[in-house]
């Protein structure tokens, strides 16, 4: 059976232009997506049944086993942390966000450690976006910065931007100018107009350049500024103000290095300025397909985006100290809900190693570093391939995920309400 | 040799992700990217193995070359080799340093561990599957 | 079967002609019926104030921007923080609360329906998530369709069959109420980062002006026997000397349709400037209301400001930006795709700023010198011009002119010299009252005949009884009372079940979505236009079939068919 229109759920892209092949509940070919997706939905081995760790291995275990279980720690646990969310479905963050409340958690979702430095800059200054749409059909000038598109989104610029075509700029190859900035030379640099490659840490000074010259200070500009020279520097802001519409696209290039939120800051505030003169707008890249939708659940459930503590009763949010690798760090969590991620792969060393001293519960479809860290995993579906729900595209369009074959596991939101069911009948009212 | 450890996501990380017990895997992971000029300093091959320490802890990696990273730097991919010597530090903001680790390079003779062997060193138990 | 009596209710019911009867209210599985059997729970009011549940006609409280609007203020969220406690989750938020901060807080006010002012089609889903997660009113969504190009090339057809089709198609679709359209034109010229200026200025590109894609609307809507007019922000808001456009649209409006108005003007109080710097700004609420008055096919409502810290959040982008650009606060803007735009900044309305005084006197201008209450609704823009929890303040300054005067006495000295708020003696009753907060709200909506603003027999069983007794309070001088019995119901009643009682949620809420869905004949119908389907697969970035939002989302949808080109 033929599939059309299928949305591939591997990363903040979120293209739903793919075609499947299917039988019965194997997936025979992928069309339309990129390696990513056909890894996706080919290679997709999963963890047959929930397992145990023992003293020296692993046992399979009943469903019912885990789900009580997995109650028991959280109940019993004084300070737990629910962590993931971003690699499944909108219905199980939200489940999430009701467990967390009830037994007084910590939630956080994988943006801690991505486009959490971004949020913190949008809270200072806001956020000047828009959808991908608006980008394809208009802009002449387009800039990733800090992002490694062919590596990370492989078709962003096929279906958004570079070589996308749209209604105002038919002939999108000739018509746009792309800009790309990092601080190595990659595959994405080396399709751009201007490669800019900045010296490790000097996102910020570069950025404080381009606003000084775009508000006509050019003179106290330095002959230099971290490795660019003060020509490309004007150059680039001279393309910019006379964009008839430009995007800027930025990864953790700006929200690890040095400064983080800061450089993020300065990134919305150049494009806020760019307004004064045309049209400009500015995005993350975020990475899981849908970690926006796993700050779009918290947000409108508690408030705030990320790192959420339900310990005094009330929501409350101090990023640096609520956020996961922060607990972890800090030894403090005393069990461990992970959720559709991979902090053993992911966390530094030191957070991960707590995980490993304390019940980690790990509910997701595939076996993952993390697993190795965990007292149990339960399998579940994986969101997107067999089972439906709702992924937020990076540029927050909410699109449903389909189910394309059955496999056989249950969905992570029928095991977590079944987990949530029990707490709430065990804690009472 | 001093270096500042820098990490980012690849087409190859991201095919074999849900596969983190795969050869496949461990090869990207594992990589340590160099700037040519530094591998000659430390007087090492493309494909030789070198061991990353910082503050954090320490991990044997494979070696390679490449132009894009400037000297001084290293590069690797997201994953658990890389987060093995990054501090769990954030500074107040939740996260870490995952691009401006400072870490110090040299050449050994040592294995490269596997995923399950690095999570075993922290108090994991590999599943085999 | 469950049953409830409701005894000794003084009843204002201004759909049915009911003005301060004392009666019993019976009710039945959700509907009010003429009589129960003797097993029915008994509630007693007192001889208190009871009125259908109220009804909010214009408000956001749901979707994208809402959302962002959370998202970016984690000062807020601080702000208006309770535990969970009993039946109620956690809340966070005063001015942007969470989804089920504003359901508690509304349901606490006596509010059941609640129609969501502002969804982008495309990001139709999100909005409909955070229905669900509203869990004590009804909702409603007006549907953006000021920038929709398939629209404005239709306009530019001068095809309103074909316009027609295409606001049925996405309305069913995205399954939407209503018609929105927000400063129509500019939220596609600011796409370029560009506005319009004037309602027959033309859009770039698209050769369409304001003016043409308004006339055309309204006629569409009526083709499609809508159950609400076409509901309009007018272009130019916020700026000195806009009541001049806002004039120029009234004028555009024909009488079409003998049930309910032709157009919904929204927060007019936004609209009503003369001057024509921030220097010289004033009130032409006379010259606002004097068109009003002589026009019954048009309703508006207030926009009122009220003094505080809230957030601005609109699609009118540009307006945002022009905002932005004097406040110099964080600024949040999303464009959507082939639809519209939207823009967030927080603002603060102080009584030091002249401007800000002008605005808070004209929206009570607007109310007060409407003659006919049914034309004039009572709402802040929620939260644009104050957060909903002000409403009662509203109420107690609509019905008292000393309460007014004493506010007057506090502002900008400018204040009196331009507006004519402090001349103004007229003190509205609990039945004009009771008219702009949810009898005007059905009407204007259209959803009378869905059981909703009023308590006759089949009416849905949606009751607020607040701690008032009108024998006894004088508003005109007690506006005390009357500001804090319109802050908490004793009992607010949603479908036949209490769901709050002294201001405490008590059950889990289980509302409905009402959406529109107009019958469309075979062969204008747009999903049968190659054409149509041509340019959608071409220029959104999502494919046709991932655009509609499915029936789950909408786990009590409750469709309103209408017999449209008929």
């Amino acid at each position: 059976m033929i599939i059309n229109d299928v949305v591939c759920p591997f990363c903040g892209c979120l293209c739903d232009d793919l075609e499947l092949e299917v039988e019965g509940d194997r997936i025979l070919r992928v069309q339309n997506g990129c390696s990513l997706s056909e890894a996706t939905f080919m290679n997709d081995t999963r963890l047959p049944a929930p397992i145990r760790r023992t003293a020296s291995g692993w046992e399979e275990i009943p469903y019912a086993d885990a789900i009580k279980e997995t109650a028991d720690i959280l109940r019993d646990s004084d300070r737990p942390l629910l962590y993931g969310w971003s690699s499944t479905h909108g219905e199980t963050q939200s489940v999430g966000v009701h467990i967390a409340e009830r037994i007084g958690a910590v939630i956080d979702n994988t943006s801690t450690v991505c486009h959490g430095p971004s949020i913190l800059a949008i809270q200072e200054v806001g956020h000047p976006g828009c959808t991908l749409g608006q980008v394809k059909n208009r802009a002449d000038v387009i800039i990733y910065w800090g992002c490694n598109p062919i590596e990370a989104h492989p078709r962003h610029m096929s279906r958004y931007t570079t070589f996308a075509t749209g209604f105002f700029v038919p002939d999108a190859q000739r018509e746009r100018t792309i800009i790309v900035v990092d601080t190595r030379r990659n595959d994405s640099g080396g399709i751009a107009d201007e490669f800019v490659q900045i010296e490790p840490g000097g996102d910020y000074a570069v950025l404080s350049a381009l606003r000084a010259i775009v508000r006509g200070k050019e003179s106290i500009i330095p002959k230099k500024v971290a490795g660019i020279a003060k020509e490309q520097l004007i150059r680039i802001a001279g393309i910019c103000t006379n964009a008839k519409f430009g995007a800027i696209f930025f990864g953790l290039g700006l929200t690890m290095s040095r400064g983080k939120y800061k450089n993020v800051r300065n990134a919305i505030e150049l494009t806020d300025e760019l307004n004064r003169h045309t049209k400009f707008v500015i995005s993350p890249m975020r990475g899981h397909g849908n970690v926006y939708g796993s700050n779009e659940v918290f947000t409108w459930m508690t408030g705030y985006p990320f790192a959420v503590d339900f310990a005094r009763g009330i929501a409350f949010y101090n990023p640096g100290e609520t956020t996961a690798v922060d607990i972890l760090r800090r030894g403090e969590c005393d069990a461990a809900l992970i959720v559709a991620s991979d902090p053993g792969a992911h966390f530094p060393r030191a957070a991960a190693e707590h995980l490993a001293k304390i019940p980690t519960v790990l509910i997701d479809p595939h076996v993952n570093a993390t697993t190795a860290l965990s007292r149990i995993q339960i399998p579940c579906t994986a969101a997107g391939i067999d089972a439906a729900g709702t992924a937020y595209r990076m540029d927050g369009v909410p699109i449903r995920l389909r189910k394309v074959i059955d496999r056989g596991y249950p969905d992570d939101a029928e095991i977590l309400k079944k987990i949530y069911d029990r707490l709430n009948g065990e804690l009472g009212p | 040799m001093n270096c500042i450890l820098n990490t980012g996501r690849s087409v190859s990380q991201g095919v074999s992700v849900e596969h983190k017990g795969s050869e496949e895997y461990r090869s990207v992971a594992s990589a340590c990217l160099l700037n040519t000029v530094d591998m000659l300093v430390l007087g090492i091959e493309d494909g030789a193995r070198v061991r990353i320490s910082s503050p954090a802890g320490q991990v044997v990696l494979t070696a390679r070359s490449s132009d894009g990273v400037a000297r001084g730097e290293i590069f690797m991919t997201i994953g658990p080799y890389a987060n093995h010597i990054i501090s769990s530090e954030t500074h107040g903001t939740g996260m870490p340093d995952f691009k401006n680790q400072k870490v110090d390079v040299e050449a050994t003779d040592e294995p490269v561990l596997s995923v399950g062997e690095l999570m075993e060193e922290i108090g994991g138990m590999r599943y085999d599957h | 079967m469950n049953e409830i009596l409701v005894k000794n209710a003084c009843v204002i019911d201004p759909i049915r002609g009911i003005n301060g009867d004392i009666m019993d209210i019976a009710i039945r599985d959700g509907r009010i019926v003429e009589s129960v059997s003797d097993r029915a729970e008994i509630i007693d009011a007192h001889r208190c104030l009871t009125l259908p549940g109220g009804i909010d006609s214009h408000t956001h409280v749901c979707g994208t921007k809402v959302n962002f609007g959370r998202y970016m203020s984690p000062e807020d969220m601080r702000a208006g923080r309770t535990r969970r406690h009993g039946r109620m989750h956690v809340t966070s938020g005063y001015y942007v609360p969470t989804t089920f901060g504003n359901s508690y807080r509304y349901s606490a006010m006596g509010y059941t329906t609640l129609l969501e002012g502002a969804m982008a089609p495309l990001e139709a889903r999100h909005t409909h998530e955070e229905f669900t997660a509203t869990p004590h009113q009804d909702m409603l969504a007006n549907t953006l369709f000021d920038g929709n190009w398939a629209v404005m090339d239709a306009v530019r057809e001068k095809n309103i069959p074909k316009t027609a089709a295409i606001v049925g198609w996405t309305l069913n679709a995205v399954k939407g109420y209503a018609i929105k359209l927000t400063n129509p034109g500019g939220t596609e010229a600011w796409g370029w980062g560009e506005d319009l200026t004037s309602i027959h200025e033309k859009v770039p590109h698209f050769e369409v002006t304001p003016s043409e894609i308004i006339t055309t609307m309204i006629r569409a809507n009526e083709l499609l026997r809508l159950p609400h007019s076409v509901h309009l922000h007018c272009n130019n808001l916020g700026k000195p000397g806009n009541y001049q456009t806002t004039l120029d649209t009234f004028d555009l409006v024909p009488d079409l349709n003998p049930d309910r108005q032709t157009l919904y003007a929204t927060h007019v109080q936004f609209h009503a400037y003369g001057g024509g710097t921030w220097r010289n700004i004033c009130s032409k609420a006379e010259d606002i209301t004097r068109s009003i008055n002589s026009k019954p096919q048009i309703v508006m409502d207030m926009g009122q400001i009220m003094f505080c810290r809230t957030m601005t959040m609109t699609a009118d982008g540009p307006m945002e930006f022009n905002l932005h650009c004097l406040h110099h606060n964080k600024w949040s803007n999303h464009d959507v795709e082939l639809e519209t735009g939207s823009g967030i900044i927080p603002v603060t309305y102080s009584k030091k700023s002249a401007v800000n005084c002008i605005m808070w006197a004209i929206g009570l201008e607007l109310a007060l010198l409407t003659k006919n209450p049914w034309q004039c609704l009572l709402e802040t823009d929620n939260p644009n011009g104050a957060p909903f929890v002000k409403y009662p303040e509203v109420i107690g300054l609509l019905m008292s002119k000393r309460y007014r005067d004493e506010e007057c006495a506090t502002l900008h000295a400018d204040t009196e010299r331009r507006t004519s708020l402090f001349a103004l003696e007229r003190e509205m009753d609990w039945h004009d009252i009771a008219v702009m907060t949810r009898a005007g709200q059905a009407k204007a909506l259209g959803i009378v005949n869905q059981g909703k603003g009023h308590l006759g027999a089949g009416a849905e069983a949606d009751i607020a009884i607040y701690p008032i007794r009108t024998d006894s309070v004088d508003p005109a001088r007690e506006y005390r009372k009357v500001v804090e019995g319109f802050q908490k119901t004793r009992f607010t009643i949603k479908r036949g079940r209490v769901v709050s009682r002294d201001g405490e949620i008590i059950v889990d809420g289980a509302n409905a979505t009402f959406w529109t869905n107009a019958l469309i004949p075979e062969d204008i119908r747009v999903d049968n236009d190659p054409e149509f389907i041509r340019r959608f697969q071409e220029f959104y970035t999502v494919r046709m079939s991932n655009y509609p939002v499915q029936d789950l989302y909408l786990p009590r949808g409750r469709r309103v068919d209408t017999e449209a080109f008929s």
